[in-house]
Order: C-alpha cells, then sequence, then structure tokens
C-alpha cells in the first residue's frame, strides 16, 4: 500500500462502498407502513413476543433517516430511535463503529443506550443501527428556526448551564483509557507521529476524488498545503470526530446535559483535531462582533479552558493545521459528498444538500483568512 | 414571454405555500420540511435569476484572471513549467464567442482544472519564486472570489456576511 492511499480500514471500506454504489437505482425515503413492518420483522427474530407501535419520522438532520419507535415487551413499552443509512449521505460513515462507542462511553460521557446493529443491511433495506431514546433537546425551543447545529443561539442563561459541561465532556472523550479498554475495529495510528493526520487527510481527499469534487484554486492550494505540513500527534486519542453545540441533547429547564450525539466519526487521532472542529465559526455565534465557538466560549477562552482542565498543551502550529483542515473538510462534504448525493438521487434529501452546498463559500472564504496566516497561527 | 420564469416560480410557490403546506398531516415532518426548504429555494432562485448568466460570466472572466496571472507569475522544473503551459493553453482555448451557459462553464472548469495540476507541479519541482507567485496570486484573486460568492449565497441565510 502506497503512503497516500493509507488509512484506516474501516475507511477503506467506507470508500470502496461508496464508489461501489455509483451504479445503483436512486433512492427514495423509507414509508411509516415500510419501516413498521420491517421493524416488526427485525423484532419478531430478535426479541420473541414483543411488539412495535408509534413509528414516526424524526425531522431535522441532514444524514440519516430515523425513526421513533416504541416498543413492546410484556407490560414495558420503552421508547427507541432507528438510525438507518440512505444510499450516499453527506457523511458516509460505519453503524457498527458507531454502535461500539457508544457502548464504550457508557460511563465515561452521557451517551444514548446502543441496543442493537445492523452494520451490513442484512435486515434492513440499508446499514442500521437501534438505540434507546434520551430525553433531551438540541436547540432551545426559542431558537429561529436552522439546521439543527449550524449556529445554534443558546443564550446567556444556557450558555452559563453547559459550557463546563461542554468542556468536561470533551476532556472525558479525550481521556478515555483506549489501550486498557480497546474499541474493536479502530486502528491506532502510531506507526509514526504523523500517521494519524496522516490517515485523516487521505480519507477525505479519496472521498473528494471519489465524489468528483469541482475544483477551485482555494482548494487545491488548500490540499497541497496540508500534504506539506502533516503535524506530529503527540498523544493518541479518542476523537469525538463532530463535537459541536446540536450534537448533544440538554434538558431545556435545567440544562443538564442528558447525551452526546453523532459518534460516526470518532476515531483514534489527535485532540486537536477536534478542537479544531469546535472552533469552527460556522458552528458558532457571533454577537457584536465577538465569536463564540458553539455559542458557549470565545476561541482563546476554549483553548486556554481546555488546557487547564485537560493538562494537555495546546500546540498552536498542530491546532492551525486542523484549523485548515476542518474547512477543507467542511467545504469537501458540503460541496462534493451532499452533491454527489445529491445528483446521483441517492439520498432522501437531496433538496436539503441543494440548500446546505450553499455554505461552500464561507468555507473556501475560511481557508483564504487560514492560508493568510501562514504557516502558523 | 408570457407566462415569464419569474411568474412560473411564483404560482409553485404559491401552490406549494397555500395548498400543499397546509394539507400535510403533523406527522408527516420530512414532507413538511422538504416542502419548506423546496420554497426557500425557489424563492432564492426567483431572486437570482435574472442576474445568473451574469455571474457566470463573471466566474469565467475571474478563471481567465487568475489563470493567466499564475501562467505568467508561476516558474520552476520540468513539471511546473509544463504545466503552466497547458494552463496557457486553457485560457487560449475559451471559446469567447460562444456565450451559452455551457460554454462557460466548461472553459471555466478547463481553467480551474489545469490551476489544480499547476498546484500539484509546483509542489514538485517550483522554484522559490514560483512558489510565492503560486500562493499569493491564488490567496488574493480567491479572496476576491469567495466575497462575490459568499453575497451571491448569502440569501440562504448561512452567512452573516
Amino acid at each position: 500500500m502506497t503512503a497516500q492511499l493509507e488509512m484506516e480500514a474501516v475507511n477503506r471500506r467506507i470508500l470502496d462502498r461508496r464508489a461501489a454504489s455509483r451504479g445503483l437505482p436512486p433512492y427514495r425515503a423509507a414509508l411509516i407502513p415500510e419501516v413498521t413492518e420491517i421493524l416488526a420483522d427485525y423484532f419478531a427474530r430478535e426479541v420473541p413476543g414483543a411488539t412495535v407501535s408509534g413509528v414516526r419520522r424524526v425531522g431535522g438532520g441532514a444524514s440519516k433517516e430515523q425513526f421513533f419507535f416504541t416498543l413492546h415487551r410484556g407490560d414495558a413499552a420503552e421508547p427507541y430511535l432507528l438510525r438507518m443509512d440512505p444510499r450516499l449521505a453527506i457523511t458516509e460513515t460505519d453503524r457498527e463503529r458507531e454502535f461500539v462507542l457508544l457502548q464504550a462511553m457508557v460511563g465515561t460521557v452521557p451517551v444514548p443506550e446502543a441496543a442493537w446493529v445492523d452494520a451490513t443491511g442484512a435486515h434492513f433495506p440499508q446499514p442500521a443501527a437501534i438505540m434507546r431514546v434520551v430525553k433531551g433537546v438540541t436547540k432551545p425551543s426559542s431558537a429561529s428556526i436552522k439546521v439543527t447545529g449550524l449556529g445554534t443561539w443558546l443564550g446567556d442563561d444556557l450558555r452559563a448551564k453547559l459550557r463546563d459541561q461542554f468542556m468536561d465532556h470533551l476532556v472525558a472523550i479525550h481521556g478515555y483509557d483506549w489501550r486498557a479498554k480497546p474499541l474493536p475495529g479502530f486502528d491506532v495510528p502510531d506507526a509514526d507521529a504523523k500517521q494519524a493526520a496522516r490517515w485523516s487527510f487521505n480519507f477525505w481527499r479519496e472521498l473528494w476524488r471519489i465524489d468528483n469534487g469541482q475544483t477551485r484554486p482555494i482548494i487545491a492550494l488548500a490540499e497541497q498545503w496540508l500534504a506539506d505540513h502533516l503535524p506530529d500527534c503527540a498523544e493518541l486519542v479518542v476523537t469525538h470526530g463532530d463535537y459541536r453545540t446540536g450534537n448533544y441533547l440538554f434538558e431545556e429547564d435545567t440544562g443538564t446535559v442528558t447525551a452526546l450525539l453523532d459518534w460516526e466519526l470518532a476515531r483514534i487521532g489527535d485532540f486537536h483535531e477536534d478542537l479544531s472542529w469546535v472552533l469552527m465559526q460556522v458552528f458558532g455565534t457571533i454577537e457584536n462582533g465577538t465569536f463564540r465557538a458553539s455559542d458557549l466560549f470565545e476561541r482563546e477562552e476554549f483553548i486556554t479552558t481546555y488546557e487547564q482542565r485537560s493538562g494537555r498543551k495546546v500546540n498552536r502550529e498542530t491546532l492551525h493545521f486542523y484549523d485548515v483542515f476542518a474547512a477543507w473538510k467542511c467545504y469537501i462534504i458540503v460541496a462534493a459528498n451532499g452533491m454527489a448525493a445529491a445528483r446521483s438521487q441517492h439520498n432522501h434529501q437531496d433538496v436539503l444538500l441543494t440548500f446546505l452546498a450553499a455554505t461552500a463559500p464561507m468555507f473556501a472564504d475560511d481557508l483564504v483568512r487560514l492560508l493568510r496566516q501562514g504557516d502558523q497561527a | 414571454m408570457i407566462p415569464s420564469v419569474d411568474e412560473r416560480l411564483a404560482s409553485i410557490v404559491r401552490a406549494l405555500t397555500e395548498v400543499i403546506l397546509p394539507h400535510l398531516p403533523p406527522e408527516a415532518s420530512l414532507a413538511q420540511e422538504q416542502a419548506q426548504l423546496a420554497i426557500g429555494h425557489i424563492q432564492i432562485i426567483r431572486g437570482q435569476l435574472d442576474a445568473a448568466p451574469a455571474y457566470e460570466q463573471e466566474e469565467l472572466a475571474d478563471a481567465i484572471a487568475i489563470g493567466t496571472d499564475l501562467a505568467k507569475a508561476v516558474s520552476g522544473g520540468a513539471k511546473t513549467t509544463a504545466a503552466t503551459k497547458a494552463l496557457a493553453a486553457s485560457v487560449a482555448g475559451v471559446d469567447s464567442a460562444d456565450p451559452s451557459a455551457a460554454n462557460l462553464r466548461a472553459g471555466r472548469q478547463a481553467i480551474l482544472d489545469a490551476v489544480e495540476q499547476l498546484v500539484r507541479a509546483v509542489s514538485v519541482d517550483g522554484d522559490a519564486t514560483g512558489k510565492a507567485a503560486l500562493r499569493a496570486t491564488i490567496l488574493d484573486q480567491e479572496y476576491t472570489r469567495t466575497q462575490k460568492d459568499r453575497k451571491w449565497f448569502a440569501p440562504f441565510g448561512f452567512d452573516s456576511l
């Protein structure tokens, strides 16, 4: 295997699956009666005697088809969530991997209980996972209507209640002892100091190629800059991969975080990758000219608080690399991955994916701003 | 043109807004979301329709400008030299007599693909002057281009520009 193609084994399988799916017929959104029947058949085998009722679609989100349902076992009626992949998604991931991580994180941070998984789509039309429903919201009920997580406004009261939890949970994730409690299916990039960065870079670069991303000069320049500046990873940790407001549930009255969501991009890698993702401008808010990451922390405040709570030192040069990487990756997600799914009609939300693609110039502009800073922020 | 394109789009928006959306059952959340997004898309298209041809012409003009500047300014070894020649050829290959949208898009993409190849070539054997010129030219001209793009897509509501 050449260095250019080197990546985590699960990501190679994901890329192969994505490339192979091109010739498949269009995908359409599953209908409630169809999902009800599939679930009933599944539980007839998995939990004999159980019945399913109340199947309803979950709104929001840009990636999975999601349905709430109630599972009846004897006198018990328990709410569950079915997460099912469309044929092509704006982020291509692996259900088994998310399932493994959710089970591993129990006791470390609040997560939904992972109950069943069909990683290959053996029973469900597409790969699927089922988890227990957790109470909470991803944004205040008074928030303006937006796609969840993009610039969610929390307000002063919730901000005060959530910010310590947000930081503590991130530090706890990064503190997970993956050597003592290994994560099946998670490869460890420890062959050399740059392997963690190289695996991430290779995966997204190849995803861009597979989805026929239409180049522009700043994207070409950013890709080459990233290839030339892969940083050393001083400490390998579990990263969440999509840590931000919008990807956790909280009780609106108390401000208590009840579950961290969307673990599908988690890996063993460099904690700076998570920090830069949190600090992406698109996931934050700007009030009177002041930027707040996830509407919780100003940039320097976030970095120094992370250093204080984690005991780690943030390497500014490495952080700058991952700032560039995050903007480049976001551009790939919205301009290549989302648009490929929409163009091929392999997704149930084409109209949302083309809507989200309008954010691409923001990420291109981020790249101009970041690369103008030179090699170090 | 009767009906005009805008009049037709306006009638579709009205049908979606006042006839179709109110008749969707509350539990049809995906259908409601997508109908609202479709309405939003069409409203933005209505606002951009008349300006779209000029926008694409300007995209091509900007591609020609950056392609021309890079082909002149970037220097290096054999790979870089070949890539600058290919870039210059892609600029020269634009058919300025054909105003069709397909021609504008194909001409622009050919230039941008050639710029990408130049970026790769410079990383292999570009000289110091060539590397600096490549970086400065792309950052300067893409700054201008991204401001135009952000302004164009601002009606989607994501950008605080």
